[in-house]
């Protein structure tokens, strides 16, 4: 289709065009396939540039590439045109105990990258099952998870800034410290559809001084749910917290017998701290599991105990693989609670196609995985089984979960995101692919429905209660202005609005959303509108026994999302809902703990100022137990300009009528 | 071909074997040809989509594969590795021979043929070889591209690789001493020690008559890998089962000393999957079949006085780990012997690059495993490393020499006979 001859002349490294070359850079750990036209394997950013201005220059697709182990069609190039391995950019280029950060480029394997680490008395904490081959490349765009994201978040979590090759081949550096938007954030997760990461500084962690694995069984699903809400109600943050049904079970047990109690489900809990803490959560989670009747409780506190535990959890995998040649691990999440409904709706399910699910979660965050076999040579069971697949992922945003935890969207769910959010929300995000990418060079066609092609039902999350009055007031006056292509200027409290801001326009203030919309008990979130002060929040939040992880200063809530003084705010925020310049709505990111469904809006948008959009409401995370906080905050910077700034206005904000005073170099 | 495989989850047809991988990528960092190149068709996962696409006709260009195909090292380290132990060598193999659709390179299939109708010719040709090497006459080929004119670049590298070639072969020595009756063991000679290191023979029978007591040294076939990897499949049968008659009658272990050569007499089984009877015999056969480092009990072992002193550390075979799934056995006996100074190389079992043919064939990406493999031995400053299969001897005796000639390189049995009294 191409002819290389002139990217020849400028990329100098290997260039694979064989067929047999091609054929095994068409398929990653999911059942697509397409063909490259060619595979360039990299060994430096430069070439990576040479690459991505060639096919900016004729038009031509690419797809950036690590181990190829994702299992949502992510590094497939749908499209053709070129692969661009990054696994020889695989240096370690330092690592900063002092900081507590790395700098890793993105072909570093993950398990190569904690090895380095463990003499340091270090680890890094994205740890997905494939973490002994993954890259932390592929890591970043899929915002990888793992079992120790319960307690730690996923990649994006731990993702401080980066360097990345754009697709229009200039190589830039985003960071938490941006001022803007966190564009950082947004191409975390992005599946490289916006940009090419080729160097990442992470965020490293001390292994703490003693980790405790428990097993507990219980004699019913339910029974072992509870225990897990028990637990994470107690306030206890386990390191990791497992779940295996009957079936898991019992083919781990055919296969490589290694103890598992015949229970209906198995419990894995890590925790872990200093000997005193680890002692007293021990016996907390112990006292919890015996009201839920738990059968057999199992402690391991050294290393080759932990491995045997484990054994069993890890071996799950290998044991459904030799069952038939492929298998489908399917990866959804629910809000905890929903566990033993999610449970029954999969046995039904799974009936309805007759196929024979093996459940995994990771049910301290909810997150699923059915994983189900199949021979993908056999037509009628592929469909079963994508069948099952796709049936459980509806049932998950219908409990109001998510349709991925840690495995991405890729070509795989791409449909499903229109379950997920609305089509205004998915227009947004083709806006941002277009203003990043406007060729749609960059893996094109992932991550969300080509036009056209979402499904009929339509968005089938729970609808949220209706706004209040204050809001839809806002909203009306918003709307009003759209209309009139005004310019608009919000801002919170005012606090750190310029006094001179009030003479001669209309400001709006979010001041008036004032309402705790709604605390979730047992997923331990809460979601409030913008104009609720921390002040406010902390004391009703206090008189439940939850804690939220928010400053305690003056101002709204909105107002510190929106100029982001405090960085560790991102981990604590996970859904929001915006109002856009226009006067559409959009909701972003999932009322769930666990989900990387879509570009990281929520994490963009912190430090945006309100020029993006305005932030009506927020969900955040809690905490059973008190937090740590800071009472004072240094000055917030407002943002300054810079062309991918000015490209997400033009996505999000076309006319640039949102808060423009707030940016500095505007016209630069 | 033989069309049907016999994998860890059963009888398999090449289709099916190849079918199982579901290309979960775990074999990735296990496989020494992608880590060194980063290229998907030079891992276990691209290979055995590679071999899956020739099985379904969908290469319009096969012969794109060839490379793929040709620069496996058959280490199965992959296998070892893969959550359903799919048999990537095995597949490998059958896609070299559906490349060569029969018709292997006339060298090897001279040689297969050979090894089948006429073995002493076989047996004078190589002793000719050996000569011209010592004579110094392979760099004048080489010199004058002798052997790259008959299409045999390849051999000529291997030629130049070759360390110090013997005077006289194993078998020709043990013709001269009295011949061996004992029941304790039956010992099998393979090629490689039979024609490039009959010293390591030599030790092995002086240490099995020490430890085991006495046994037999049959004149027999070669064991058919050569013909098995490089030549026919119908060839590879016909060795088979004259080994198999050559030893039967008799309940004692079957004992080699070069780990290739003894995991491919454990996969005899395979050759006759739809032969019933023979199937049997090979079944019957396999259960005495041991590599020399397994069948060593370190208390059966004379405590003799090592004379050397230095770190002592062990290099396994691919085909003793991975093939045979041999690790601990030799450990027990270098450390019941070495104690102390025995070290384990931090690299995981990683193949030394030698790998029969490989470094003949693919010299470059041999050089890089080699200089890998000598590095991990560096690393543990050992003076002594000890090996189980002639072609890693080969390989290590090469890049010691080069790379880090402060240790020596010995066959397991070679050392331990060291140990024994005198």
């Amino acid at each position: 289709m191409n002819d290389f001859d002139t990217l020849r002349a400028s990329f100098q490294g290997e260039l694979l065009t064989g067929e047999a070359d091609l054929i095994t850079y068409a398929y990653d750990a999911a059942p697509d396939r397409a063909r490259p036209d060619a595979v360039a394997i990299v060994s430096s950013v430069e070439e990576v540039r040479a690459i991505v201005s060639w096919c900016a220059n004729n038009k031509v697709p690419y797809v950036a590439r690590g181990a190829g182990t994702n299992l949502s069609g992510g590094c497939i190039p749908l499209r053709g045109g070129i692969v661009i391995s990054l696994v020889k950019l695989n240096r370690i280029i330092s690592i900063d105990t002092a900081k507590e950060e790395a700098v890793v480029e993105p072909g570093v394997i993950n398990l190569h990258l904690q090895n380095a680490l463990a003499p340091l008395g270090r680890f890094y904490a994205p740890d997905p099952a494939s973490f002994k081959i993954c890259t932390i490349g592929g890591n970043i765009a899929e915002n990888a998870g793992g079992p120790r994201c319960l307690k730690y978040g996923t990649t994006t979590n731990h993702i401080l800034s980066l360097d990345a090759v754009m697709p229009d081949g200039n190589l830039e550096h985003f960071s938490l410290e941006d001022r803007g938007p966190r564009i950082v954030s947004l191409l975390v997760g992005a599946e490289g559809t916006l940009g090419i990461v080729t160097r990442s500084t992470i965020r490293i962690l001390k292994i703490p001084d003693s980790i405790t694995t428990i097993l507990a069984s219980f004699n019913s699903i339910d029974a072992a749910m509870s225990c897990v809400s028990d637990i994470i109600a107690s306030g206890i943050v386990p390191r990791v917290l497992e779940a295996m049904d009957r079936m898991t079970i019992d083919s781990i047990e055919d296969y490589s017998p290694c103890g598992l109690p015949r229970a209906e489900m198995v419990l894995l809990i890590e925790v872990e701290g200093d000997a005193a803490r680890v002692e007293r959560e021990l016996e907390q989670v112990r006292s919890i599991a015996m009201k839920h009747k738990a059968g057999e409780f199992r402690l391991a506190t050294d290393e080759a105990e932990r491995a045997r535990l484990w054994e069993g959890r890890r071996s799950a995998y290998a044991a459904l693989s030799r069952l038939a040649p492929n298998v489908l691990v399917e990866d959804g999440v629910v809000p905890r609670d929903k566990l033993p409904e999610a449970a029954r709706r999969i046995r039904v399910i799974a009936k309805k196609y007759d196929v024979e699910p093996a459940l995994l979660f990771h049910a301290g965050d909810g997150n699923l995985h059915p994983n189900a076999v199949y021979d993908e040579r056999d037509a009628d069971w592929t469909r079963r089984v994508k069948s099952l697949g796709s049936e459980i992922l509806k049932m998950c945003v219908e409990l109001g979960g998510s349709i991925s935890g840690e495995h991405g969207i890729g070509v795989d769910k791409r449909r499903a995101m229109g379950w997920l959010f609305s089509p205004e929300t998915l227009t947004l995000f083709r806006r941002i692919k277009r203003a990043f990418d406007p060729d749609n060079l960059s893996n094109p066609d992932k991550l969300f429905p080509l036009e056209g092609e979402a499904p009929s039902e339509g968005v089938l999350r729970p609808k949220p209660p209706p706004p209040s009055d204050a809001q839809t007031a806002f909203i009306e006056r918003v709307r009003e202005k759209a209309n009139r292509k005004e310019p608009l200027t919000i801002i919170g409290s005012g606090s750190k609005a310029p006094k001179t801001l009030r003479d001669g326009q209309e400001v709006l203030s979010t001041k008036v959303l004032d309402q705790i919309i709604e605390l979730d008990h047992a997923n331990l979130l809460v979601t409030v509108e913008a104009g609720v002060t921390p002040r406010t929040l902390h004391l009703t939040l206090e008189a439940e026994g939850f804690y939220a992880p928010i400053p305690l200063v003056p101002g709204t809530i909105g107002g510190l999302l929106a100029t982001n003084p405090w960085s560790p705010l991102r981990d604590g925020v996970i859904a929001m809902k915006v109002l856009l310049a226009n006067g559409e709505l959009i909701e972003v990111g999932s009322k769930v703990v666990k989900s990387v469904a879509g570009y990281d809006v929520p994490r963009m948008l912190l430090g945006s100022w309100g020029t993006l959009g305005i932030i009506l409401e927020a969900t955040f995370k809690l905490s059973a137990t008190r937090l740590e906080i800071p009472t004072e905050l240094p000055l917030a910077l407002t943002p300054k300009s810079n062309p991918w700034f000015k490209r997400l206005q033009d996505a999000f904000d076309p006319d640039h009528r949102l808060n423009t005073w707030a940016i500095e170099d505007k016209d630069a | 071909m033989l069309e049907r495989l016999l994998t860890e989850l059963g009888e398999r047809s090449d289709y099916d074997a190849a079918s199982q991988c579901s290309r979960c990528g775990y074999c990735e960092q296990a496989c020494p040809t992608y880590v060194a190149t980063g290229r998907e068709a030079m891992s276990p996962r691209g290979r055995n989509q590679i071999v899956r696409s020739l099985l379904e006709g969908k290469l319009s260009d096969p012969s794109s594969a060839e490379e793929a195909l040709s620069s496996c090292l058959l280490c199965s380290a992959c296998t070892t590795v893969c959550p359903a132990s799919v048999p990537t060598a095995d597949l490998v193999l059958e896609g070299r021979r559906m490349l060569r659709e029969g018709k292997p390179h006339w060298i090897a299939a001279l040689a297969s043929r050979l090894l089948v109708e006429n073995p002493a010719l076989f047996e004078a040709l190589i002793r000719w070889g050996n000569r011209f090497k010592r004579w110094g006459l392979a760099g004048l080929a080489a010199r004058f591209k002798i052997l790259r004119v008959l299409g045999l670049p390849a051999m000529e590298t291997a030629i130049l690789h070759m360390g110090e070639t013997p005077s006289q072969t194993l078998r020709e020595i043990l013709r001269e001493q009295p011949e061996r009756k004992g029941g304790a063991w039956a010992y099998f000679t393979t090629c490689g020690t039979n024609f490039l290191f009959p010293q390591v023979g030599k030790s092995t029978l002086h240490v099995l008559e020490s430890s085991l007591g006495e046994g037999t040294a049959p004149e027999h076939p070669c064991c058919g890998l050569l013909s098995f990897n490089y030549g026919s499949v119908e060839d590879a049968r016909t060795l088979a089962r004259r080994t198999i008659e050559k030893f039967e009658g008799s309940d004692c272990p079957v004992v080699g000393d070069c780990s290739s050569c003894v995991a491919f007499l454990k996969s005899y089984p395979q050759l006759f999957l739809s032969e019933g009877e023979w199937k049997k015999r090979a079944e019957a056969f396999v259960t005495r079949v041991r590599d020399f480092s397994e069948c060593l009990d370190p208390k059966d072992l004379p405590t003799g006085t090592v004379s050397e002193t230095g770190t002592v550390t062990l290099h396994d075979a691919c085909r003793a780990r991975n093939g045979q799934g041999i690790i601990d056995e030799p450990r027990a006996v270098m450390r019941s012997l070495g104690g102390d100074r025995c070290r384990e190389l931090g690299d995981g079992g990683e193949c030394c690059g030698g790998a029969g043919a490989f470094s003949a064939m693919h010299p470059e990406l041999s050089d890089v495993l080699l200089r890998k493999k000598i590095g991990a031995i560096a690393d543990t400053q050992a003076s002594m490393v000890l090996a189980t299969s002639t072609s890693c001897l080969l390989q290590l005796v090469r890049g010691l020499k080069v790379y880090y000639p402060e240790c020596r390189v010995l066959h397991l049995s070679q050392w331990i006979e060291n140990s024994l009294p005198k």
